[in-house]
Formats: structure tokens, C-alpha cells, sequence
């Protein structure tokens, strides 16, 4: 019994150790005092001033960025993933496919610094042959976030393939589907709840990314890349910054809850089809 | 049953574009990080071809051990304050007994999922309104902070796919709970650890940006010291990244071979 009481005490201890900082930024974005030390009365002046204020438009441009940069490398992601994921599954040379998964857990495992460091060398020499200005500047970043949401969508894809029933496909075939149309018919509708939970990893990886997007934009900020110019360096974090990273952890937190609240049942699912 | 040959031919191609994809964008970045690492670049930008050690001499040059040493020290201790934490809460959130609900678990993990800058601003934050002075002790809490649920995940992963029966086997034979804890569990969440470890200690000692918000840019480590080469001489960054690289892929095939052992002895593809 009493050993309960302290199980329960760790859990709450580390709990409020892991949310205290994030609750703690958020009720500080509800006042409008210089610093954190001291509490200035409820006011939305933070949110305001996000909106209205000074750097406004530095950070709707910001969010534009990161919406148009999240919105493209997701939905490449997910194409790119899931026709990359049914290629896999239905290739029957073991050692192809050992190949094909290691090197799709590179951008997964591998530090994040180091994928930066070298998309930068990478993107540094492509630009001496194809020259890119303005605006198209963004795609070094949306290819970059392809890079790393990608095998997000094929961890979530390819379980599904397994899951699924390889006859239905062949008897969609046998009964004169053309394999693109049992494609279309059977096996995505199939794997679809795997596919939108991919779209919406690669999103959320792909709006919350710092370090890869510091390395390689150039000339345009993202939301991420825009509070650590403000951050750095000052002894406090501006107002609208400190409404800004509540919003974007409000919305991250909520994104993953949601990712999170299904897969628990499915596991058991995939181990009952392993066998 | 030729049909079928057909058919996985036509499905097995759709997987070419990610190839190509990883071809251009994984494997053929890692290889100009390589050769960058034994060049040296001209003043004009371009690359000479010129093999050279020098720019692994700088990085073990005497001005860049301390950071190296540094790190690792940091790395270490966030690691090691990790594991005294996180193995505790691993265990008893894998016991049916002080935990039922998923939704604790999800707790527990949601965090690893906002990115490290906005969490360590966080952390700032608390110490400003704290008021207390930052240094090395606000650095090794912000990596704490940061890496911990990264250390409960993997160790809660592997103690939660250990079969009860074994445990209720020692029990029947006379093992103490504590004597089952030691004999059973911890061997068995062994693999956990170990890829908990790697999870902690690699990117603790590689992040950038960290140290610098949380130490007022006293205190820089090789993530910080990579940020920096980036614009003085990309062949040193690119030295100090291929040595990361190559640390992490040693810790990854250790970790894998112990894993093996454990869990996917039964995980045939087919």
C-alpha cells in the first residue's frame, strides 16, 4: 500500500517536471510583463501583439512559410511513402528488402546535425548546376522535410500492408480488376487509416522541425527558425514569442494526442496476423 | 500463379521514386560528407582534392578537446541522471499493478513530439522566474529535461513485452520479489537500456542550441561547435559530423544485436 502511494508520487513528480516549463510558458503568455519572474495580471496583450503588434507581419509571413512548407512535405511524404511502402511489401528478395528498410531508418536514427550538415553540403553543390531564386529558395526545405517525414509514413504504412490480406488483391485481379484499379479499389482503402496517420506524423514532424530547417533556409524564416532569432541571445522571451510557442505547443500536444489515442488495439491485431 | 508473379512485379516498382528519393537525398549526402571531411576548400569556395588528415586534426586539436571532453562529460551525467530516473518510472508504468490506463503512458511520451527548442525556452523561462543563475547545472537539467522520455520509452517498451509467466515462475519457485526484479527483469529490460542510452547520450552531446540558451552561450558543445564550423570551414563540419556518424552507427549495430537476441527472433517477414 504504502508502496502504491510512492509509485504514484514518482509519476506525479516526473509528470509535473515534464509540464511544469510548458504550463508555465503558456500562463506567462496570458500577462504582459517583461519577464517571467513576476506576474502582471491577466491580459491577452501577448496574443495581440502576435497578431497586430510590431512583428506581425514577420510572423504571419513566418507561419505562411511553415504551413506551405508543411502542407508540401507532407503531402509528398505520404505519396512518395506509401507507393515506396507497397513497393516494399511486395518484394520478395529478403536482402533487397533488408536494404531498402536500413536505409529508410537513416534520416530516423541518425542525428539530427548530421542530416543537416549534410543536406547543406548536398544542396551547396546541386546549387553550382541548377540555379533556383526568390521564392523557389523553399524547396532545399521541403526537400530536406521529405527526407525526414518519409520514413514516418512507411513506419505507418507498412504495417498496415501486412495486416491486410495479400488474397483480397489477388481475387480483385482474378475477378478482372486491372492491377491499378485493385490498387485504387482494394489495397488503399485498405491501408488508408495508416496513410492519414502518416500525413498527419510527417505534418507535425514537419512544422516542428528546428534544426534541419536552421541549417538550410536561406533567406525566409519559419516559425521555429523566427523564435530562435528572437530567443537568441536576449536575457527573456519577447511577449509575442511567448504566445507563439504556446500556440504551436498547444497544437503539436493536441496533433500527437490524437495520433496516440488509436494504435493501442491494432498491435495485437498485427501480432495475431504474424504468425 | 503467373498472374500473381505479374502482379508483384507491377506493385514492386512503385517503390523506385523512394529509391531514387534515398539515393540522392540519404545516401548521397552521407558521401560528400565523407569526402568533405578529407578535403579542404579553396578560397574561391570550390573543393580541392587534396587528401588530408588536417581537418581531424582540428577537431583533436588542444582548443577543441576541452569542448569534446565537455560534452562527453555532460552527455554522461544527463544520461546517467536519465537512467536513475527513467528505469524507475519504465518499470512501474509496465506493472499492471500502479498502472492501467495507456493514457499515462501517452503522458509520458507526448513530449519527445514538441521540438527541443521550444521545450529548452521553456525551461528558460522557469529559471528566469526562479531566478536562477544559468550554467552548467541549468544545461544538464535542460537535457534532462529534454532527453528523459526518451529513456522511458524504449525501457517501458521492452519490460512490457516481458512474459508474466516468467515472473509468476520465480515467485513459484521461491524468489523473493526483489530476487525476481534482479534475476527476471533486469536482464531482460537489459536491451531497453541500452537503446535508451544511445537515445540520451547521442543527441545530448550533439544538440545545438541548447547549451547556448541555457548556459547564456557559456558553455558550447560539439552541436554548437558543428553550427559554427558550418560557416567557418564546412570540411571540419564535416569531419566532426562523420565521426557522429560513425559512433552512432556502431551504438545502432550493438543495439541491434542485442535486440535480436530478445524480441525479433520470431519476426520473419513473412
Amino acid at each position: 500500500m504504502v508502496k502504491k502511494i510512492i509509485v504514484k508520487c514518482l509519476f506525479a513528480l516526473v509528470l509535473v517536471f515534464l509540464y511544469l516549463p510548458i504550463l508555465w510558458m503558456i500562463i506567462f503568455s496570458f500577462t504582459n510583463t517583461p519577464s517571467f519572474s513576476s506576474w502582471g495580471g491577466f491580459s491577452f496583450d501577448a496574443y495581440k501583439e502576435l497578431f497586430t503588434g510590431r512583428d506581425s507581419a514577420a510572423i504571419f509571413e513566418a507561419l505562411r512559410n511553415t504551413a506551405i512548407i508543411g502542407i508540401s512535405a507532407s503531402l509528398i511524404s505520404t505519396v512518395l511513402g506509401t507507393m515506396a511502402a507497397i513497393g516494399i511489401n511486395s518484394i520478395r528478395s529478403k536482402k533487397a528488402k533488408a536494404v531498402i528498410t536500413s536505409i529508410n531508418q537513416i534520416p530516423m536514427v541518425n542525428s539530427e546535425i548530421v542530416t543537416a550538415v549534410s543536406l547543406v553540403l548536398l544542396f551547396g553543390i546541386l546549387r553550382t548546376f541548377i540555379q533556383l531564386d526568390g521564392q523557389v529558395q523553399m524547396l532545399n526545405v521541403i526537400l530536406a522535410h521529405v527526407t525526414f517525414c518519409t520514413p514516418y509514413v512507411i513506419l505507418n504504412v507498412l504495417p498496415r500492408l501486412r495486416q491486410s490480406d495479400n488474397k483480397i488483391y489477388e481475387a480483385a485481379l482474378d475477378l478482372g480488376c486491372t492491377p491499378t484499379q485493385a490498387l485504387w479499389k482494394v489495397v488503399i482503402p485498405d491501408i488508408l487509416p495508416g496513410i492519414l496517420m502518416g500525413f498527419v506524423m510527417s505534418f507535425t514532424l514537419s512544422i516542428d522541425d528546428f534544426v534541419i530547417t536552421q541549417f538550410n533556409i536561406d533567406g525566409f524564416q519559419t516559425l521555429s527558425t523566427l523564435i530562435y532569432l528572437k530567443a537568441h541571445g536576449k536575457k527573456s522571451l519577447p511577449a509575442s514569442m511567448r504566445a507563439l510557442s504556446s500556440i504551436i505547443f498547444v497544437v503539436i500536444l493536441g496533433l500527437m494526442a490524437l495520433i496516440n489515442r488509436k494504435p493501442k488495439n491494432k498491435t495485437s491485431k498485427q501480432g495475431a496476423y504474424k504468425k | 500463379m503467373k498472374k500473381r508473379k505479374l502482379s508483384g512485379f507491377t506493385r514492386k516498382y512503385l517503390a523506385i521514386p523512394y529509391v531514387v528519393f534515398m539515393a540522392i537525398f540519404v545516401v548521397l549526402p552521407l558521401l560528400i560528407l565523407l569526402l568533405y571531411s578529407f578535403c579542404e576548400t579553396r578560397s574561391d569556395g570550390s573543393l580541392s582534392w587534396n587528401f588530408t588528415f588536417d581537418n581531424y586534426k582540428t577537431i583533436f586539436s588542444p582548443s577543441s578537446v576541452q569542448m569534446l571532453t565537455r560534452s562527453i562529460y555532460v552527455g554522461l551525467l544527463t544520461t546517467l541522471i536519465c537512467l536513475v530516473v527513467g528505469y524507475p518510472v519504465a518499470l512501474f508504468l509496465a506493472d499492471k499493478k500502479y498502472n492501467k490506463s495507456p493514457v499515462l503512458v501517452m503522458l509520458f511520451m507526448l513530449p519527445m513530439w514538441i521540438n527541443f527548442l521550444l521545450r529548452t525556452l521553456a525551461t528558460k523561462a522557469m529559471f528566469e522566474a526562479m531566478e536562477v543563475d544559468l550554467g552548467m547545472g541549468t544545461v544538464i537539467f535542460g537535457m534532462v529535461y529534454n532527453y528523459l522520455p526518451f529513456m522511458i520509452m524504449p525501457i517501458y517498451t521492452t519490460i512490457s513485452k516481458i512474459d508474466p509467466s516468467l515472473l509468476e515462475g520465480a515467485a513459484d519457485l521461491g524468489a523473493s520479489p526483489r530476487k525476481a526484479f534482479v534475476k527476471v527483469t533486469l536482464p531482460l529490460s537489459l536491451p531497453g537500456v541500452l537503446s535508451g542510452i544511445t537515445m540520451v547520450f547521442m543527441p545530448t552531446i550533439t544538440t545545438f542550441a541548447i547549451s547556448g540558451l541555457l548556459s547564456g552561450n557559456k558553455i558550447s558543445l560539439i552541436g554548437d561547435f558543428i553550427d559554427l564550423q558550418v560557416v567557418n570551414s564546412l570540411n571540419v563540419a564535416s569531419a566532426m559530423s562523420f565521426i557522429i556518424l560513425i559512433v552512432i552507427g556502431i551504438s545502432m549495430i550493438v543495439v541491434n544485436k542485442y535486440d535480436k537476441d530478445n524480441t525479433s527472433t520470431g519476426g520473419g517477414l513473412w
